[in-house]
C-alpha cells in the first residue's frame, strides 16, 4: 500500500548515542525532545520562531564551534552531544555571565512574586545563584534603570537577559509591534517605541510580554492583591468577562483575601492563551467597596422620581470628580436598606398590580448580554411566562440588531458562519466598520497574524484605527456611506466578471434585482459618495473577487446606523455573489461585542423570538413553548429597547425589571431616557453597583458579579464555555438566577432548578442549535454550536456548506439603495460625531472604571479630533471643548488624533461626566430598530475658561 | 518559517527604512522625533523598528549636530603611534569649544597615517586636526579625493582600452562560466577578507543554485583594526574590482550587484562610482549589456556604520534594513543570502584578483607566490614601522621581510610581536617572524592570514595593554545579539582594565579570562565573539612561553 509519509524526506542522526530519524528541517532541539532528551533553553519557546541568542541550548554537533539546538537543523549522520562536560561547562559560564548583572535573588522581581524565574532555575542547576555575592564572581556591569511608568507592568532592565521573547510575544503573538532592541553591544537593551517609557509608549498593556519573560525584567504589578507563587493560590479556569471574543483564562485566586492575584491566558482553540488588557488586568472591579450588598427601597421622600445626581440631571461639567462614577453620597440617601423578603415582595406586588390594572404589555424587562445563558433564559421565561408579555430585550438591540435582521432575512441565521480564527484560511479579509484592536483585541491579533502570513487585509472605516496600519488596502470612507461603497464594489465585481455564477444560480435568489440596482453604482459615483478614489473600489473588487476564499468581519460601524440593515445586506450579498460562504476561510462574521451577546440572543432575550430564534408570532413555536413552560403565551411580538423607552414616555409601559442594564448611559439621546425612566410607575434594578439607571429605581437588588457565579457564555464564534466562580459574594448579594426565581415565584410562576446546569439542560431542550451540549461535555475550552458530537468534536466551524436554513435553502440577495444618515452636518452643526469604545473601557464603565488598572490607563473622557480641525477651532491638545448636538451638550477634553477623518470627531461613550449619548441621535433603523450611534451632527467650541 | 531560518524578531518585511532615515538626516542634519513619527505613520512600520536602527548605526544622530565633528581613532594601530596622547592634546585644545563634538571612534581604516582622525567627513592624521578645524570653520570640507596614482604590479591591463577584456569575453560567449570557475579553482585563489574560503568553489556553489534571483555583493566594509588594503585597491584599481563583480554576476546569473562600502570611505566610493559610470558608458553596466539581452545592474550601498557589518550575514541584514546582527548559520549566504536569495559575496581584493587571474592565467598567478604559495597579496602594514602603508607582495613573503619592505621597525628597535592578520589574529612573537604570510603557515604558527593587516609592535610595548585595546574594540563593536559576546567582551574588558589600572601584568590575569574565552569561542554566533578574546589569550601564551623558554 502506498503511503504519503514515504515522500517526506528524513534525516537520521545520533543524539547522545541514540539514533533519531526526523523529517528534514527539524531542529536539533525538537529532535532531542522527541528522543526524550531535555536541553536547557532560555530564549526559546515553542510558540515563537527561534532566534538562538541566549546560546544556552548549544550542543556539540561536531563542528569547530557549538550549535544552538533551537535553530540548527539536523543533518543526516550528525553526531550530537547535548551534555558533554565541555557543553555543560559553557552553559555554566553563560549562566554566570547573566547572573552577574541580575538583581540579588532576594530582590528579584520575579522570584519574589510568582517565583518562577527560569534563569534562577538554571543558576541553581549550575551552582551560580550567588554569582554577585561570590568574591571571585564576574564583575557586575553598569546598573540599568527600572521603568515604572506602565500602570500594570514593571520593567527592570537590570534583570533583562535580552532573550527577545517579549519582542516576539509582542510582534508574533499579539502583533502589537511595540518592543524592540535599542542600542548595540553591551549597552543594548529592550525599548518601547522610540525608547520611550513603557507607560507613554504605544503599548496596549496586553501583558503578553510579561507572560513571555523568563526573568524579572517584565512582571505584573499587583492589582488588588499581592502576586504570590502559583502554589499558594487557587487556580480557577474561567472565561474573560468582557468582550465577545470570550478568551479562556485562569484566575489565580488569593482565597485568604477573597481577591484575584493575577490572570493568565489559557489554551483554547479560540484565544490560544492570548489576552488583552481588560482580561489580564481588569478583574478587580468585583472587589470595589461600592458593591451593592443589601437590597434597597426608595424612600417615600424621594418621590416623585427623578435623577438624583448632578451628572444624571445633566449638570455635569465634563471634568472628572473623585471616584468618577455615580456619587453614592448623592444617591444613597434616597434609599433605605431592606430585607430580601421585603424587597422581593414589593417587586411581586407592584408587578402584579401593573399587570392587573394596565395589562401585561405595560410591563417590560431588559436583560443583559453580560449575564449567562442560564440567566438570560430564565429572565425571558420570567417576562414571557410570568409577566405575560414579549416586551423583553437587551443591549443587542444597540449593537447587532440590524446585522441579525439582515442575516435572518438573507441566510436564515443570525450567528457567525465561521470563527474569527478561520481568517487564517482566507486569501482576503474585509474588516468593515470594526475597530477590532480596541473592541476585540485578541481577535484582531489573529487578523494581523493572518495578514503577516499572507492574507490580504482590507480595512474599510471612516477612522484610521490601529488595525488600518496593518491593512493592505485601507479605505477611509466618509461616515454613513457604506451602502454606496459596497454597492460600488459589487458593481465592479460584476463588471469584472468575478461573480461565482454557479454558486449564485444554485444557492441564491434575487441576483438580477441586485445586479440591476448596483449597476447604478459605478466606482466613480460610489467613490464620490464615499469620498474614496474610484481606483480603490476597483482594487477592493478585484482582490475580493479573485480570492479563492474571502471572509468579512464587521462591527458597530456597519450596524449602528439608520441604514444598518442595508449595510449588512450589502456585505451578505458581496459574500454570496462571489461564493464566499460555506468553505474554510470564507463567510460572514459580525463580531459580537458583549461576552454573551450571542448567547443572550440564542436564549431568547429578543422581543419577537423565543429561544433559538423561534418567532413568537408563529403559532407552532408558540405551542412548543406553551407546552414546555406550561402556561399560555402572548403571540404579540414585544417592543424593542428603544421602543420601550418611547413607550415609557407615553405611559404604555409602566413597570420595568432591569437586570444588569444601564440604559441611561448606553442608549441614545439620554435626555429622552431620563424622562422615560422618571415616568415609570415602577422600576426594579438588579445590579452589582448603583448605576445611573438605579437613580430612577424603586427597588435595587444586589446581584452577583460574573466572578462569583457559574454559567455558560457563548462567544462570537458560537463557542459555549463555562464561567466559574473565583470569588465569594459580598454581603447579602445573591446569585442572579436565584433572584429571578424568587421574583417568578412572587408573580405566580413556579420554577425549580437545582443548578445552572439544570437550567442549561432545559434551554438546550428547547433550542435545537444547542443540541447535545451539556455541562459535562463542554470540556476545558467549551464547544461550538452546532455540535453533533461534543464528546469527540470541538463543533462545527464553518456553517452553510450545504445551503442555508431559509425556507428555500437559498440565500436571499437584498439590494439596497444608499441613503444618507438621518442627521447630516450643516452650518450650525458642522461636525459628524462618531461614538464607540476605548480599548480599556467597557460600555458604561461600571466595571472598567472600577478596575484600578483600566481606570488608571484611561481615566478621562476625551473628544478625538483631527489636529487640523482642532487647530482651526483653536483647540490645543488637552484643552476643554463644548460639544453640542440638537439634543444636548457636554464639556470634554480635546485629544488630537491623526486617526480621525477631517470633519468628524469621536467620543467614547463610557464616561457619565461627559456622556456621549447626551448628543447621539435616537433615530432607528426601520428593520433592526437600532439607533444611529455612529452618526449625528454636532458643533464644537472651546469651553469657557473656568476653574476646573 | 522553515527550521534553520530564524525568527524575524523585530525584522520587518518590506523595503528598508535606512534610505528614508538617511534622507531625513541629510535634510535636517539629524533625526527629529516628529520626522520619525511621521515616517512610521507613512510607512506603517513600528516606531521600535526605527529606534532599533537609529540606535544601532553610528551614522544616525538623534540630536542636532555641532558644526564641527572631530573623531579620533582609539584602536591598536593608532594607539601604538601615540593616539591616546594625541586625543588628550586635542581634547585640551577644544575643551571649552562648544562648536566641536569631539569623540573617540573605532578604526577609521587610515592606519597608514596613525594616529588617524576625521574632521567632519575628511580623514586626516590627528596632528592635522587643528588645521582642518580652522579650515572647516570658514568653508565646508568635503571628504576629499581618493587615489595614490600608483601603478600596481598585479594590473593585467597595460592599456586602459584593454580593461574588461575578460568580461567582454564572458559576455560574448568566448569564455564560459565553467571555464572561469575552473580557472579560479586551478589558481587556488582563496577569499581575501579573512576566512580564506576557496573562491572558485564559492562561485560554483552559487552558480549551481536553482533560484532565478541571485545577488553578488562586493564586501568593502573593511573595518578591522589595522586593515586598509581594500581602500587603496578601490582607490587605484576600481576597474578590477568592478570587473570581478560583473564577472561574478555573469557566472552566477545575478542581475543585481552591490558594492557595500563603509561610510568613512567616501573618496573610494566616489572612485568606484566614477568607474561604474565609465563602464556604463562602455555598455558593460545597465540593461541589455553589449546587446546580450542581459542586465547587469550595479549600485553602491554606503554602510551606516559598524565593524560588525563586515560579517557577511550582518551585512545582509543591514542591506535588508535591519539591525546588523549576524544570522545563525547555516544557512549560508550562498544558499540563503540577500532577501533570502542565493548571494555571492566576495571581498574587494578577491574580486580584483579575478580579472588578473583570468587575463594572465592560473599558472602565472601561482608563480607569483613564494615559499610554495600561490599569488599576490595586498597587505596593510601599520603600527611601529617606519613606512606604514599598503604593500603588494608575493603570498608567502615572511613577516620579517614584509616589515623590512615597510622600512623596518620604528626607530630601529626590535620587533617584539605582530598581529599578522588584523585585530582578530593571535599575536606572534619574535620567534615567529620568519613565518611566511600564508594561510597554512600562519595557522600552523597559531595565528592567521586574516584580513591582510600586519600590525607591528616593537620592544617596550605593553602587550597585555595592546591585547586589551583589541578586546575593547571587539566589545565596542559587538552587536549584542548573543549572550557570550555581549556580556563576555564586557566582563573581560572590565577584568583586564582592572588588572592594568592596578599596575598588574599578565601574571595577574586569573582563570576567568580563559573560562570566558572558551565559552565565547565555542558558543558565540559569529566570528567576532568567537575570536574576541583570542589575542588576549595569545599574549598570555606568548608571555608564558617566553618565561618558560
Amino acid at each position: 500500500m502506498a503511503t504519503i509519509v514515504a515522500d517526506v524526506k528524513t534525516v537520521t542522526l545520533t543524539i547522545d548515542g541514540r539514533r533519531v530519524t526526523v523529517p528534514e528541517g527539524t531542529t536539533i532541539l525538537s529532535a532531542a525532545t522527541l528522543a526524550g532528551i531535555a536541553i536547557p533553553v532560555l530564549c526559546h519557546d515553542e510558540r515563537y520562531d527561534p532566534v538562538g541568542v541566549c546560546r544556552m541550548c548549544v550542543v556539540d554537533a561536531g563542528s569547530r564551534v557549538y550549535a544552538a539546538a533551537c535553530v540548527r537543523p539536523c543533518d543526516d549522520g550528525m553526531e550530537v552531544a547535548t551534555a558533554s562536560d565541555s557543553v555543560e561547562r559553557q552553559r555554566r559560564t553563560l549562566t554566570r555571565l547573566l547572573m552577574a548583572d541580575q538583581p540579588a535573588p532576594a530582590e528579584d522581581p520575579k522570584q519574589t512574586t510568582t517565583a518562577d524565574n527560569e534563569l534562577h532555575a538554571l543558576a541553581i542547576r549550575y551552582g551560580v545563584l550567588d554569582e554577585r555575592a561570590t568574591p571571585d564572581g564576574l564583575p557586575c556591569g553598569v546598573p540599568r534603570p527600572a521603568d515604572g511608568s506602565s500602570h500594570v507592568i514593571a520593567v527592570d532592565h537590570s534583570a533583562c537577559i535580552m532573550c527577545d521573547r517579549c519582542i516576539r510575544a509582542c510582534d508574533d503573538i499579539q502583533n502589537n509591534d511595540v518592543i524592540g532592541r535599542t542600542g548595540k553591544g553591551h549597552t543594548a537593551q529592550i525599548a518601547f517605541d522610540l525608547d520611550d517609557p513603557m507607560g507613554e509608549s504605544s503599548c496596549v498593556s496586553c501583558g503578553e510580554c510579561v507572560a513571555a519573560c523568563p526573568t524579572g525584567a517584565l512582571v505584573n504589578k499587583p492589582i488588588s492583591a499581592p502576586i504570590r507563587p502559583r502554589t499558594e493560590l487557587k487556580q480557577v479556569d474561567s472565561v474573560c468577562p468582557y468582550c465577545g471574543v470570550g478568551c479562556a483564562l485562569t484566575f489565580h485566586v488569593d482565597e485568604d483575601r477573597n481577591k484575584i492575584a493575577y490572570a493568565e491566558g489559557r489554551e483554547s482553540p479560540g484565544n490560544q492563551a492570548r489576552l488583552c488588557v481588560k482580561g489580564r488586568y481588569g478583574f478587580d472591579y468585583a472587589q470595589s467597596p461600592e458593591r451593592l450588598t443589601v437590597p434597597l427601597i426608595r424612600r417615600k421622600e424621594a418621590y416623585p422620581k427623578g435623577p438624583l445626581s448632578a451628572d444624571v440631571r445633566g449638570e455635569g461639567r465634563g471634568r472628572r470628580k473623585p471616584g468618577g462614577l455615580v456619587d453614592y453620597a448623592e444617591v444613597l440617601p434616597a434609599f433605605r436598606e431592606a430585607s430580601w423578603d421585603e424587597a422581593l415582595d414589593l417587586v411581586g406586588q407592584k408587578v402584579r398590580a401593573i399587570k392587573d390594572t394596565h395589562g401585561a404589555d405595560a410591563l417590560a424587562g431588559f436583560g443583559s448580554a453580560k449575564c449567562s445563558n442560564e440567566e438570560a433564559y430564565l429572565f425571558q421565561k420570567l417576562v414571557r411566562a410570568g409577566f405575560g408579555t414579549n416586551n423583553v430585550d437587551h443591549c443587542t438591540r444597540l449593537c447587532h440588531a440590524s446585522s441579525v435582521a439582515a442575516l435572518l432575512e438573507g441566510i436564515g441565521s443570525g450567528a457567525v458562519s465561521t470563527t474569527y480564527a478561520d481568517i487564517r484560511n482566507a486569501d482576503v479579509a474585509i474588516l468593515a466598520g470594526t475597530n477590532t484592536t480596541a473592541n476585540h483585541p485578541v481577535a484582531s491579533s489573529f487578523f494581523k497574524e493572518a495578514r503577516r502570513k499572507g492574507t490580504t487585509l482590507i480595512v474599510v472605516d471612516p477612522r484610521r484605527e490601529r488595525v488600518a496600519d496593518h491593512a493592505d488596502i485601507f479605505c477611509q470612507i466618509k461616515p454613513g456611506t457604506d451602502v454606496a461603497f459596497y454597492n460600488g464594489v459589487m458593481h465592479e465585481v460584476i463588471r469584472q466578471g468575478l461573480v461565482d455564477q454557479e454558486y449564485v444560480a444554485a444557492t441564491t435568489t434575487g441576483y438580477e434585482e441586485l445586479a440591476t440596482l448596483v449597476a447604478a453604482y459605478a466606482p466613480e459615483r460610489a467613490g464620490q459618495i464615499a469620498g474614496v478614489d474610484p481606483e480603490l473600489i476597483r482594487r477592493v473588487a478585484r482582490a475580493w473577487g479573485e480570492a479563492g476564499a474571502g471572509i468579512i468581519f464587521w462591527g458597530m460601524g456597519i450596524s449602528q446606523h439608520t441604514t444598518g440593515t442595508d449595510n449588512a445586506r450589502c456585505l451578505i450579498a458581496l459574500c454570496a455573489i462571489t461564493g464566499n460562504v460555506g468553505r474554510p476561510g470564507t463567510g460572514l462574521h459580525p463580531l459580537r461585542g458583549q461576552n454573551n451577546v450571542q448567547g443572550a440572543s440564542d436564549a431568547g432575550l429578543i422581543p419577537m423570538m423565543y429561544p433559538d430564534y423561534q418567532r413568537v408570532d408563529n403559532p407552532a413555536h408558540q405551542a412548543t413553548f406553551e407546552t414546555a413552560w406550561g402556561v399560555p403565551l402572548s403571540p404579540t411580538p414585544g417592543l424593542t429597547v428603544t421602543e420601550i423607552i418611547g413607550a415609557a414616555l407615553t405611559k404604555d409601559v409602566r413597570g420595568m425589571y432591569m437586570l444588569g442594564e444601564n440604559p441611561f448611559l448606553s442608549d441614545p439621546n439620554v435626555n429622552k431616557v431620563r424622562k422615560a425612566l422618571s415616568a415609570l410607575d415602577f422600576l426594579v434594578v438588579q445590579d452589582i453597583f448603583l448605576t445611573e439607571t438605579a437613580e430612577f429605581a424603586d427597588v435595587v437588588l444586589p446581584a452577583s458579579s460574573y466572578l462569583e457565579k457559574t454559567g455558560t457564555f457563548t462567544n462570537t464564534d458560537r463557542r459555549v464555555q463555562i464561567g466559574r466562580p473565583a470569588l465569594e459574594m459580598p454581603g447579602q448579594a445573591r446569585l442572579d438566577w436565584q433572584i429571578i426565581l424568587e421574583i417568578a415565584r412572587r408573580v405566580g410562576l413556579d420554577m425549580h432548578y437545582d443548578s445552572p446546569a439544570d437550567v442549561f439542560d432545559e434551554m438546550v431542550a428547547v433550542a435545537p442549535s444547542y443540541a447535545n451540549l451539556r455541562y459535562d461535555n463542554l470540556g476545558a475550552s467549551g464547544k461550538l454550536w452546532p455540535n453533533p458530537d461534543p464528546e469527540h468534536s470541538d463543533g462545527t466551524v464553518v456553517l452553510f456548506g450545504d445551503g442555508f436554513p431559509t425556507a428555500d435553502g437559498r440565500a436571499k440577495l437584498v439590494p439596497a439603495e444608499w441613503l444618507p444618515a438621518d442627521e447630516l452636518p450643516d452650518q450650525e452643526y458642522p461636525f459628524v460625531l462618531n461614538t464607540g469604545r476605548l480599548l480599556e473601557h467597557w460600555h458604561t464603565g461600571s466595571m472598567t472604571r472600577r478596575s484600578f488598572a483600566l481606570d488608571a490607563i484611561a481615566p478621562r473622557a476625551q473628544v478625538y479630533l483631527h489636529p487640523q480641525d482642532a487647530a482651526e477651532l483653536g483647540l490645543g491638545d488637552g484643552d476643554f471643548a463644548v460639544v453640542a448636538s440638537r439634543r444636548g451638550q457636554i464639556e470634554i477634553e480635546v485629544r488630537h488624533s491623526h486617526r480621525e477623518t477631517r470633519g468628524s470627531c469621536f467620543i467614547p461613550f463610557h464616561f457619565r461626566e461627559a456622556a456621549a449619548n447626551l448628543l447621539t441621535n435616537d433615530k432607528i433603523d426601520p428593520f433592526g430598530k437600532i439607533p444611529e450611534f455612529k452618526f449625528c451632527a454636532v458643533k464644537i467650541a472651546a469651553a469657557s475658561v473656568t476653574a476646573a | 518559517v522553515s527550521a534553520g531560518v530564524e525568527a524575524r524578531a523585530g525584522r520587518f518585511a518590506g523595503p528598508s527604512l535606512i534610505p528614508e532615515l538617511v534622507a531625513i538626516q541629510a535634510a535636517h542634519g539629524w533625526l527629529p522625533r516628529e520626522e520619525l513619527e511621521a515616517l512610521a505613520i507613512r510607512t506603517k512600520r513600528p516606531l521600535y523598528e526605527i529606534q532599533g536602527l537609529i540606535s544601532f548605526y553610528p551614522h544616525f544622530a538623534t540630536e542636532p549636530p555641532k558644526p564641527v565633528k572631530v573623531a579620533v581613532c582609539r584602536d591598536l594601530s593608532c594607539w601604538l603611534r601615540g593616539g591616546d596622547a594625541q586625543m588628550r592634546t586635542i581634547a585640551a585644545r577644544y575643551q571649552a569649544d562648544d562648536d566641536i563634538d569631539l569623540h573617540q571612534v573605532s578604526c577609521l581604516g587610515r592606519c597608514d597615517i596613525a594616529p588617524a582622525a576625521m574632521v567632519n567627513a575628511r580623514a586626516c592624521a590627528a596632528v592635522n586636526v587643528e588645521g582642518l578645524v580652522k579650515r572647516v570653520r570658514s568653508k565646508p570640507l568635503d571628504h576629499g579625493v581618493a587615489g595614490t596614482g600608483r601603478r600596481w604590479p598585479n594590473d593585467p591591463y597595460e592599456d586602459r582600452a584593454d580593461r574588461y577584456a575578460s568580461l567582454r569575453a564572458a559576455l560574448g560567449g568566448e569564455l564560459s562560466g565553467d571555464a572561469i570557475v575552473a580557472t579560479l579553482e586551478e589558481s587556488g585563489l582563496r577569499g581575501m577578507g579573512g576566512a580564506g574560503f576557496p573562491t572558485g568553489r564559492k562561485w560554483r556553489l552559487v552558480a549551481a543554485e536553482p533560484s532565478e534571483t541571485k545577488y553578488v555583493i562586493c564586501n568593502a566594509d573593511e573595518s578591522e583594526v589595522g586593515t586598509f588594503k581594500d581602500r587603496e585597491i578601490l582607490a587605484d584599481q576600481p576597474h578590477l574590482v568592478l570587473e570581478g563583480l560583473l564577472l561574478g554576476m555573469v557566472v552566477t546569473g545575478a542581475r543585481e550587484g552591490w558594492l557595500f562600502i563603509r561610510h568613512e570611505y567616501g573618496p573610494e566610493a566616489d572612485a568606484f562610482r566614477a568607474e561604474l559610470e565609465r563602464a556604463r558608458g562602455l555598455g558593460l553596466v545597465g540593461t541589455d549589456v553589449l546587446g546580450t539581452g542581459r542586465d547587469l545592474l550595479v549600485d553602491v550601498f554606503v554602510s551606516p556604520g559598524g565593524y560588525i557589518l563586515g560579517e557577511e550575514t550582518a551585512l545582509l541584514e543591514c542591506m535588508e534594513g535591519h539591525r546588523g546582527e549576524p544570522r545563525n548559520k547555516p544557512p549560508y549566504p550562498g544558499t540563503y543570502g540577500l532577501w533570502g536569495k542565493p548571494t555571492l559575496m566576495n571581498n574587494v581584493e578577491t574580486l580584483a584578483d579575478i580579472p588578473v587571474i583570468l587575463r594572465r592565467g592560473a599558472a602565472w598567478w601561482q608563480a607569483q607566490g613564494t615559499n610554495g604559495c600561490a599569488g599576490l597579496k595586498f597587505i596593510g602594514v601599520s603600527g611601529n614601522v617606519e613606512k606604514p602603508g599598503v604593500y603588494c607582495v608575493p603570498l608567502g613573503t615572511s613577516i620579517r621581510d614584509l616589515i623590512a619592505t615597510a622600512g623596518g621597525p620604528l626607530d630601529g628597535k626590535e620587533t617584539a610581536a605582530v598581529q599578522p592578520g588584523g585585530a582578530s589574529s593571535n599575536f606572534l612573537g619574535q620567534a615567529d617572524l620568519d613565518t611566511p604570510l600564508d594561510f597554512t603557515a600562519l595557522t600552523d604558527a597559531g595565528s592567521m592570514l586574516g584580513s591582510g593587516a600586519v600590525i607591528v609592535m616593537t620592544e617596550g610595548t605593553d602587550l597585555l595593554a595592546a591585547a586589551t585595546n583589541v578586546l575593547r574594540f571587539f566589545r565596542n563593536e559587538s552587536c549584542g545579539k548573543c549572550v557570550p559576546c555581549r556580556a563576555g567582551t564586557d566582563k573581560a574588558v572590565t577584568i583586564l582594565e582592572a588588572v592594568l589600572a592596578s599596575g598588574g601584568g599578565i601574571a595577574d590575569v586569573d582563570g576567568s579570562i580563559a573560562e570566558l574565552e572558551e565559552a565565547m569561542r565555542l558558543t558565540s554566533i559569529c566570528g567576532l565573539g568567537q575570536v574576541a578574546l583570542g589575542p588576549v589569550m595569545s599574549v598570555i601564551k606568548l608571555a608564558r612561553s617566553d618565561g618558560a623558554g
